[in-house]
């Protein structure tokens, strides 16, 4: 097995006994299912050599199949990623903040973006036609401050007309990004530069949309777009960002103003573990239904690498590793549903509850308390964790459509003191 | 122009060589040139034009077997051009443990026409149906379902003896019950005896079809690349030319009676060890109850095979006594033994083309019937079309009470 290496775990020798003896047990007893009906019987024959097809190269089967210690099997993808395009782990606390200049008192914030075609890997050894942002999916976090001009120069290198569509409060519709409206689609080998007003602060979203819609988005044309608060503005404006009505005290202003504060990244964000996660799923064979689901788009990436269900040892592996998180600091997640062909995607913590701020349009949470969270397509949000009262140790979370975290949005953060 | 020639004149003389060469070198000739072509476009690659993207990926799984309900095993053959690779596996939609094996070493790519086994470790429950999928490195599918799944039981000294017990009371005694007809057989006119052998006719063409659409139903099944439909025609003339052949050898000039028994009770051996398979794999299967019912229904179809195997021999002089013997053992002891193989193994492809075989054999046993009846009198009397009908629908109304 060239790629199973890194999934062994604990104690070599129990594992060579158990999959030889699991080995042993299986040649001795293949036994082929005969598919054959009473019908097959009249009139027939039968079959002198079938036993040695059935039978052939099961003595051979050899013991080196490091990963099999449970006798019930090991939930998950074989194998580690062979590919370094793409690091989830990396991607997860990168943000590009471009570049800032003032243009007659405004700020502006210029990016550049570009769309290709790229082979990325999806799950270990499965790799994916992708139509890429900057070669990546998701494309990169881009993070602006609120009031900012946010200037995308934007080139498109790949065969098919694409587009950038935001999802911001934006008053030009000639920037919206759309076929229908302003420059339409950018075709192969044409530039655009798109500007859009960076408003309202939260956690957004853009993405390509040339038609099909549906299948522009799966191929990977999306990513996060994260609004800076301005504390300036949440000190003049403090209704905006909260729903509230009652008495506007001094306490409550100088909060969301310091919660702002701790949400612009020019600011203190510094002081929060703030994390990515962009919802995702890949259809590989085109039956409209995605056989990969992930955060980041690699499948069980921030799974444990190998796991002893018999004793709960794990170990992490090179490519497949839990995310790890400080104890005493703050972990805030800007969550993005990009998924596909299912109409909801979700998040839930295991042994923790969270706060959410829905489209992290508000400086204090629209839920409080809760565990699990739902998102539709494109419906994004902040995710905000404390686990300083936790035990140090594995801490699972997933989406709860059971069936998108066995095929792959499964992921752990290993909570450290 | 004095010549009435049609051929323009050509007058090559018919078996000369042109430039006095030898033959061998006219005959060898061809292929030197097709080698020399065939080089060509292997180091030229002419048509490199046409290379637009290759072929699709084509996998199989021919079969699963479950040697216990914590362990899953599909059977799977590459059948397109290029290697593949299986990256993951899929059990209920969800990916999970596997290990491929493939000429003999854990691997996870098959090679053109390759097959190996994929084992997942999976703890199922009876009944409830596996929907199984291989993930290849290409993101495409290629899924199989194991309806209601049972633990196909280990191979044991005591499952041997059932079985051969089961292929006793359903193979050889109903053969040799239905052999005791012969003093009455012997008895008969040439009239009704002509009746009987068309009655076997009928009976066995019932088994052809049988047997035939069996083959094609599991053909379907057989890897792309063993070209299942294919291998069933190819089994069918196969084995009807093959044992035409040799009957001709062997009777130059007169039928040999005995001879068509001999190839009767083959033709009928060769259907019941299909009909044994099907028994052994479905007691290894967990599938069958072979209750009084299905017995009983089982000797009374198979009765009507131990006249069919006697009828040739009716007239005239009767054959030593140990020919019925052994002709009843090679007409009936093969469900035995076809239980046997069932409950071990059992390839799709080989069950195609064994079925095949059988129903090849089975044609010719008819034609040779037909060309004995013929010679001794006439084929096509109304008691003889009847006779024929009357063992179509009499194999079709015990068919009914075999139901595995």
């Amino acid at each position: 097995m060239p790629d199973d290496g890194p999934r062994s775990t604990g104690d070599r020798e129990d594992a060579a006994e158990l999959t030889e003896s699991l080995s042993d047990r299986l040649v001795s007893a293949v036994k082929d299912d005969a598919a054959v009906s009473r019908r097959a019987v009249l009139g027939g024959l039968g079959l002198a050599g079938a036993s040695a097809v059935g039978l052939s190269g099961g003595a051979t089967a050899s013991g080196d199949h490091d990963g099999a210690e449970s006798p019930h099997g090991r939930a998950g993808v074989v194998g580690e990623f062979q590919s370094a395009d793409f690091d989830p782990h990396e991607f997860l606390r990168t943000f590009e903040t471009g570049t800032v200049k003032m243009e007659d008192g405004q700020r502006v914030r210029e990016f550049e973006l570009d769309a290709s075609l790229r082979e990325i890997e999806i799950a270990p050894g499965v790799t994916f036609p992708a139509w890429t942002y900057d070669g990546q999916v998701p494309g990169p976090t881009l993070r602006a401050v609120e009031g900012e001009l946010v200037r995308v120069r934007f080139s498109n290198g790949q065969d098919h007309p694409h587009t950038i569509h935001p999802h911001l409060k934006n008053v030009d519709p000639q920037m919206d990004g759309i076929p229908q409206n302003g420059p339409g689609v950018i075709e192969q080998g044409e530039r655009f530069v798109y500007e859009w007003q960076a408003r309202p602060a939260g956690c957004h979203f853009y993405h390509c949309h040339s038609m099909p819609l549906k299948e522009h988005i799966h191929r990977g044309l999306y990513g996060a777009m994260i609004i800076d608060p301005d504390p300036e503005r949440v000190r003049q404006n403090p209704r905006d960002y909260v729903n509230y009505h009652g008495p506007m005290t001094d306490d409550l202003r100088a909060e969301l103003v310091e919660e702002a504060e701790l949400r612009n990244h020019e600011y203190r964000a510094d002081e929060v573990d703030e994390m990515v996660m962009v919802m995702n799923g890949f259809d590989t064979n085109f039956d409209g239904d995605n056989e990969v689901y992930a955060a980041n788009t690699r499948a069980f990436a921030y799974g444990v690498g190998s796991t002893d269900a018999e004793n709960g040892e794990w170990e992490a592996g090179e490519t497949v590793k839990p995310i790890q998180i400080r104890r005493d600091q703050r972990q805030r997640v800007y969550l993005i549903n990009a998924i596909e062909f299912d109409l909801v995607n979700s998040f839930h913590t295991h042994s923790q509850f969270f706060d959410y701020y829905d489209h992290g349009t508000t400086l204090k949470p629209t839920h409080k308390t809760i565990d699990t969270i739902m998102q539709c397509q494109a419906q994004r949000g902040i995710v905000e964790l404390d686990y300083s009262d936790h035990q140090p140790g594995l801490y699972m979370f997933h989406a709860h459509q059971s069936e998108f975290a066995e095929l792959g949005w499964m992921s752990f953060f290993e909570v450290r003191a | 122009m004095t010549d009435e020639r049609t051929d323009g004149g050509a007058t090559v003389a018919r078996g000369g060589m042109p430039f006095g060469l030898p033959t061998w070198v006219g005959a060898v000739a061809p292929l030197v040139l097709l080698a020399v072509v065939v080089a060509g476009f292997v180091f030229l690659n002419p048509f490199a034009g046409l290379v637009t993207g290759g072929a699709l990926p084509d996998v199989t799984v021919t079969h699963a077997s479950l040697p216990n309900d914590e362990t899953v095993v599909l059977h799977v053959t590459n059948n397109g051009p290029d290697p593949v690779t299986i990256s993951q596996v899929l059990v209920n939609d969800a990916y999970w443990d596997f290990t491929l094996y493939a000429g003999g070493e854990a691997t996870n790519t098959l090679a053109p026409m390759e097959s190996g086994r994929v084992v997942v470790p999976y703890h199922w429950t009876p009944g409830w149906d596996l929907h199984t999928g291989l993930v290849l490195s290409d993101g495409t599918t290629f899924t199989h379902t194991i309806p209601a799944p049972q633990v196909s039981p280990g191979l044991t000294g005591e499952l041997l003896g059932l079985l051969a017990v089961v292929g006793l009371f359903v193979g050889v005694i109903p053969v040799a019950l239905g052999m005791l007809w012969y003093p009455v057989m012997q008895g008969m006119s040439d009239r009704s005896l002509h009746a009987i052998l068309l009655f076997a006719v009928g009976v066995l063409a019932f088994l052809a079809f049988d047997a035939g659409f069996e083959a094609f139903e599991l053909a379907a099944e057989v890897p792309g690349a063993f070209e299942g439909n294919l291998l069933v025609v190819l089994g069918i003339l196969g084995a009807l030319l093959l044992v035409q052949a040799v009957s001709a050898w062997n009777a130059s000039g007169d039928v040999n009676p005995l001879g068509i028994a001999y190839l009767v009770a083959l033709s009928i051996g060769l259907h019941n060890l299909a009909e044994g398979l099907a028994i052994g794999s479905s007691v290894a299967l967990g599938r069958v109850s072979l209750g009084a019912f299905l017995v009983v229904g089982f000797m009374i179809h198979n009765v009507t095979e131990g006249p069919a195997v006697v009828a040739p021999v009716a007239d005239g002089e009767r054959p030593a006594l140990w020919h019925f013997v052994a002709l009843g053992a090679i007409a009936g002891a093969p469900v035995i033994l076809g239980g046997w193989i069932g409950s071990i193994a059992f390839s799709p492809t080989l069950g195609a083309l064994f079925l095949a075989i059988g129903v090849g054999a089975i044609l010719q046993v008819n034609w040779e019937i037909g060309t004995m009846v013929r010679r001794r009198g006439s084929l096509g009397t109304p008691t003889n079309v009847l006779a024929f009908l009357v063992g179509l629908a009499v194999m079709y109304a015990t068919d009914l009470l075999v139901a595995l």
